[in-house]
């Protein structure tokens, strides 16, 4: 299983799902994608694609002031 | 009572924040992913709105007016203002609070289209515009065309809305949706932590939306709620210098973007936030647009798309759909598309990972 990580720090929503969607159609299945992101948007619409999708999220937390990371398992 | 402007526009930022209320983002999902989540959050104020404000009109606390459709620069306006809320990343008030969160880019946004409000209504550009706006049918709401009650158009938004909003309370998820770990407790949790729903945030907007009317009615600002002429009005008074244009839509603009700052900073998520090249220049195009659209079509997505669709005015519906029009044209020609290209040139590359696509993007 590897992990890899997507930083869209800077970038405003839609952009990190966007990118996020794009990414991990390249991963493969067990693989987890780290998404790191500073749009205050995305903490509703990153969880929910995840949740939609039927991908398991293993971490979600704040990193700091309006900055969080997430962590999607593609299934 | 000016200062009651202030207090709604203070609630307004702080709940729109905390509750993640995004005009854009509701036009842009029909176009992106197909979810109506928070589209059905929007219709949820408008007819919330719609039952108060009748009910007001009803009483005599207000009364509603109307004047002929100005159908050609609705129309224009509402494409152009749709298709810049896209490249500003917001509509106008997701502009202003996402300027009270410390985005640097909405800031940009907020000036240009404040200015381009005023070259547009008052400067520049007003000839052009009044000209356009001068273009009109004899008609101007819904019901009058009809020729039906109000409260029959009313009844039938609630009973959609309600369909709509039982579909998607109803649907679950694949997977359970992750939360953020809980630091705070009790009414801190709930104000400045806790995840709020779509649907109660509608409701809260709605209510607000109703109160604006009579509090803002009772300065002699005959109106609802409503950002691009306020806007247009901080240019005025900051270069004229001319307090009249000072009135409770300036004090509501305003109390947003400190509303949305205080909710911010007291859950962790401001910090002044500097955006790239291109994000810098498309909030300013995009703002500058936003002003000139908003202008033409007589209102933003708060103006026009949920206050004028509110008291059924023609000019409300149709700029409504014209501006969900320019965000899909935006969406294509800015998101979605240049997504689909870039998934499709990695999917030649037999072994790519996330990092080579990073690699590729940039």
């Amino acid at each position: 299983m590897a992990q890899h990580v997507l930083e869209t720090d800077g970038q405003v929503c839609p952009f990190p799902l966007v990118e996020a969607k794009e990414a991990i159609a390249l991963l493969a299945i067990g693989d987890e994608l780290v998404i790191n992101f500073d749009c205050t948007q995305a903490t509703d619409a990153l969880p929910r694609w995840a949740a939609d999708a039927g991908y398991p999220v293993t971490n979600f937390d704040r990193v700091g002031s309006a900055a969080w990371t997430i962590t999607v398992q593609k299934a | 009572m000016l200062v009651t402007g202030l207090l709604i526009g203070i609630a307004l930022g702080f709940v729109m924040q905390r509750g993640r209320f995004c005009v854009t983002g509701a036009f842009r999902d029909l176009w992106v992913t197909g979810n109506t989540r928070w589209l059905t959050a929007f219709l949820i104020v408008i007819a919330v709105q719609s039952v108060g404000v009748f009910t007001l009109d009803a009483l005599g606390v207000i009364s509603l007016s109307s004047s002929p459709f100005p159908w050609l620069s609705t129309i224009g306006g509402a494409f152009i203002f749709g298709f810049a809320i896209v490249l500003a990343g917001g509509c106008a008030t997701g502009t202003y609070y996402r300027a009270g969160e410390g985005l640097v880019g909405s800031w940009l946004a907020l000036i240009f289209y404040a200015l381009f409000s005023a070259v547009s209504k008052t400067g520049a550009l007003a000839p052009a515009v009044t000209a356009i706006r001068g273009v009109t049918v004899e008609a101007s709401t819904v019901h009058g065309v009809l020729g039906v009650s109000p409260w029959l158009l009313v009844a039938a938004l609630a009973v959609a809305v309600a369909a709509l909003a039982r579909h998607h309370l109803r649907r679950r998820p694949a997977a359970p949706m992750a939360t953020l770990p809980a630091r705070k407790r009790g009414i801190a949790h709930l104000l400045f932590e806790k995840q709020w729903g779509a649907f109660s945030t509608a409701l809260v907007i709605g209510v607000l939306a109703i109160l604006a009317w009579p509090l803002s009615w009772a300065t002699g600002r005959e109106a609802g709620l409503g950002i691009t002429g306020p806007s247009s009005n901080i240019v005025n008074y900051l270069v004229a210098g001319d307090a009249e244009v000072i009135d409770w839509g300036v004090y509501l603009v305003i109390g947003i973007l400190l509303g949305a700052f205080i909710a911010a900073k007291a859950s962790g998520e401001f910090r002044v936030r500097i955006p790239d090249a291109l994000t810098t220049v498309r909030s300013i195009g995009g703002g500058a647009l936003m002003g000139i659209g908003a202008s033409l079509a007589g209102g933003c997505t708060i103006g026009n798309a949920m206050v004028n669709t509110a008291t059924f005015q023609l000019q409300g519906w149709v700029a409504f759909g014209f501006m969900i029009v320019g965000v899909g044209a935006a969406t294509r020609l800015f998101i979605t598309g240049p997504s689909k290209a870039r998934l499709a040139a990695a999917g030649q590359g037999s072994a790519s990972t996330a990092s080579e696509h990073e690699s590729m993007r940039s």
